[in-house]
């Protein structure tokens, strides 16, 4: 078309134009930003950064909470620290997903995914370098930690779990 | 509750992958309604509840209940909300209009649940990522945990625990979509066996994919009266006779109950079989719709609405005691699994079904035998919230 004014039909409208593609934006991002100044359980992300699964416990009641909180969902209370969870569990429930992945996740299909038993938490995971196939419930898994790249230039770690060596 | 109150007509627009458009299925559903009931019109309704869950992501739209108003002209001038409680929307929606008639403060609502879920084949990952964050999105959705893998964890548990097996959960699959077969608005429409289901894609094992329910276009409606006004327009109508609800302070995996039992089904119904004087369950109600999103759901509903024991589910459907002519007909629409499931309109769609089935409106081949009294049930996101409302054909007292 030599004359820009003209669209692909051949007439005199004005175009207007969307992008082709979006790249993946925030909404749709499903890793949580986890620095201190979007979330206040940044020091479970701390941690977990420096090689260590964490959760909080009341200081005041003792309840062990899993996700981390700020507020204590038992008393109240907004005193909880941070404590050790093991690195090793035990497999409790596990299946893998062989289409219709979530946006961002489609090229892992198929994935293994797990509810895994650790210390007093049970929690769900990505269980990785597995097949559905050659798992069992009770089967030991070992923690692994996991750098997340993109969409933000944050420097982001997510945990998953692995087959435990025998 | 003070007043009586009852469902007085309603109607479907057509389920499945539908070539229309989120405000198209409002329009359909919401002139179906209003044809079944010729005696009222959208000037007299007072009250307006939609049940509708991610219209933000699948129809990038926000504030539909002013626009259901709008399409259907509807003057509200009373109440008006858009409820989202996951699967179980359409039925917050209608527990929510039962409770506005019930209470006094107005006399006749429009309940309408509406789901447009079908995008461009190349946009479906979209849908995915909107249904996997049912649960905690940051610790739960993050691990690509949407409905397939995660009812595959509950089915893969109860048969651990109970030894339910992989054919007992396939006759749920072919009983409800043999159903559908006869039902004219359900998205799918072939009678099925239970081979067909076990040789089925193996999606999420043990789940295949003739367990699990489709993603699904649709809508319906309801019109709810007090027994005052119901008296003018008709007199047929499916009395509210009970409705509750329950939620553990659970809804990520950590702090679930369990995961092969729900506790919650069992407070909820045992709150709506008090309000409805149901002693004994199985042998007091006659028909019941509820929440089979995947087949492992509808076993697990049984036994946790308080029908069969613990873990005995399984051999009920086994020895056809949920067939039609069984202890209780259950899911004679369909269910999820036939008449897929628009999440918003499910609930609305299975209130309407049990409303069917007492005025004999249905197709022979699933009608259940004289039902006098009925039950829906759903579930919703991890199975953390889990709603029941019982309804009857005669007026209650």
């Amino acid at each position: 078309m030599s004359d820009e004014n003209h669209n692909d039909h051949g007439t005199d409208r004005d175009v207007v134009e969307i992008p082709e593609t979006i790249e993946l934006p925030r909404l749709l991002d499903f890793y949580e930003l986890q620095d201190e100044a979007n979330t206040e359980i940044h020091e479970f992300y701390d941690n977990l950064r420096d090689g260590q699964l964490t959760t909080t416990q009341c200081r005041d009641c003792g309840d062990l909470q899993f996700p981390p909180r700020i507020v204590c969902p038992e008393c109240q209370s907004d005193d909880l620290e941070y404590v050790d969870l093991p690195h090793e569990g035990t497999l409790f429930a596990f299946s893998t997903l062989r289409a219709g992945a979530p946006i961002g996740m489609e090229d892992d299909v198929p994935f293994v995914v797990g509810v895994v038993d650790i210390g007093d938490v049970r929690l769900s995971a990505r269980i990785d370098d597995a097949e559905y196939d050659d798992l069992e419930i009770g089967d030991p898994v070992q923690l692994k930690i996991v750098d997340i790249d993109g969409p933000t230039d944050q420097e982001r770690v997510f945990y998953r779990f692995e087959p435990a060596e025998q | 509750m003070t007043r009586n109150v009852g469902i007085v007509g309603g109607g479907h627009a057509k389920w499945g992958v539908r070539e229309a458009s989120y405000k198209d299925l409002i329009q359909e559903a919401g002139k179906a309604t209003f044809d079944d009931v010729p005696d009222v019109g959208p000037k007299d309704i007072e009250g307006l509840f939609v049940g509708s869950v991610q219209p933000e992501r699948f129809a990038f739209q926000t504030h539909v209940a002013p626009m259901v108003a709008e399409l259907l002209g509807v003057d509200v001038d009373s109440m008006i909300a858009r409820t989202e409680l996951a699967c179980a929307s359409g039925q917050a929606a209608l527990r929510y209009a039962w409770l506005a008639i019930a209470s006094g403060q107005l006399d006749t609502a429009l309940v309408l649940g509406v789901e447009k879920m079908n995008l461009p084949r190349e946009h479906m990952a979209e849908t995915q990522a909107s249904m996997t964050n049912v649960m905690d999105r940051e610790f739960d959705g993050v691990n690509g945990l949407n409905a397939p893998p995660y009812f595959a964890m509950i089915a893969q548990r109860h048969m651990h625990e109970y030894d339910t097996t992989r054919e007992q959960m396939a006759r749920v699959s072919a009983k409800n979509k043999s159903h559908a077969a006869h039902n004219e608005f359900a998205h799918y429409q072939k009678e099925i066996s239970v081979d067909d289901v076990v040789d089925s894609f193996e999606l999420s094992p043990p789940l295949c994919l003739y367990d699990c329910s489709g993603v699904t276009d649709g809508a319906a409606g309801l019109i709810l009266m007090s027994e005052e006004k119901a008296r003018e327009v008709t007199d047929e109508a499916a009395w509210i006779t009970g409705s509750g609800q329950a939620c553990m302070a659970s809804n990520s995996i950590n702090n679930l109950p369990s995961m092969s039992a729900w506790p919650q089904a069992t407070t909820a119904a045992e709150q709506a079989y008090e309000q409805a004087g149901i002693d004994d369950p199985l042998a007091e109600l006659d028909v019941a719709e509820v929440h089979d999103c995947f087949t492992i759901s509808e076993i697990i509903e049984y036994e946790d609405l308080g029908w069969v024991e613990k873990g005995e589910g399984g051999q009920f459907i086994e020895d056809g005691r949920s067939e039609l002519d069984g202890d209780i007909g259950v899911n004679p629409r369909g269910g999820l699994l036939g008449c897929g499931h628009p999440l918003g309109a499910t609930g609305v769609s299975q209130a309407l079904e049990i409303f069917n089935q007492f005025r004999g409106t249905v197709e022979d081949e699933r009608q259940v035998p004289d039902p006098e009294t009925g039950l829906i049930h759903n579930l919703s996101g991890s199975a953390s919230v889990h709603s029941v409302m019982t309804l009857a054909r005669g007026r209650p007292q």
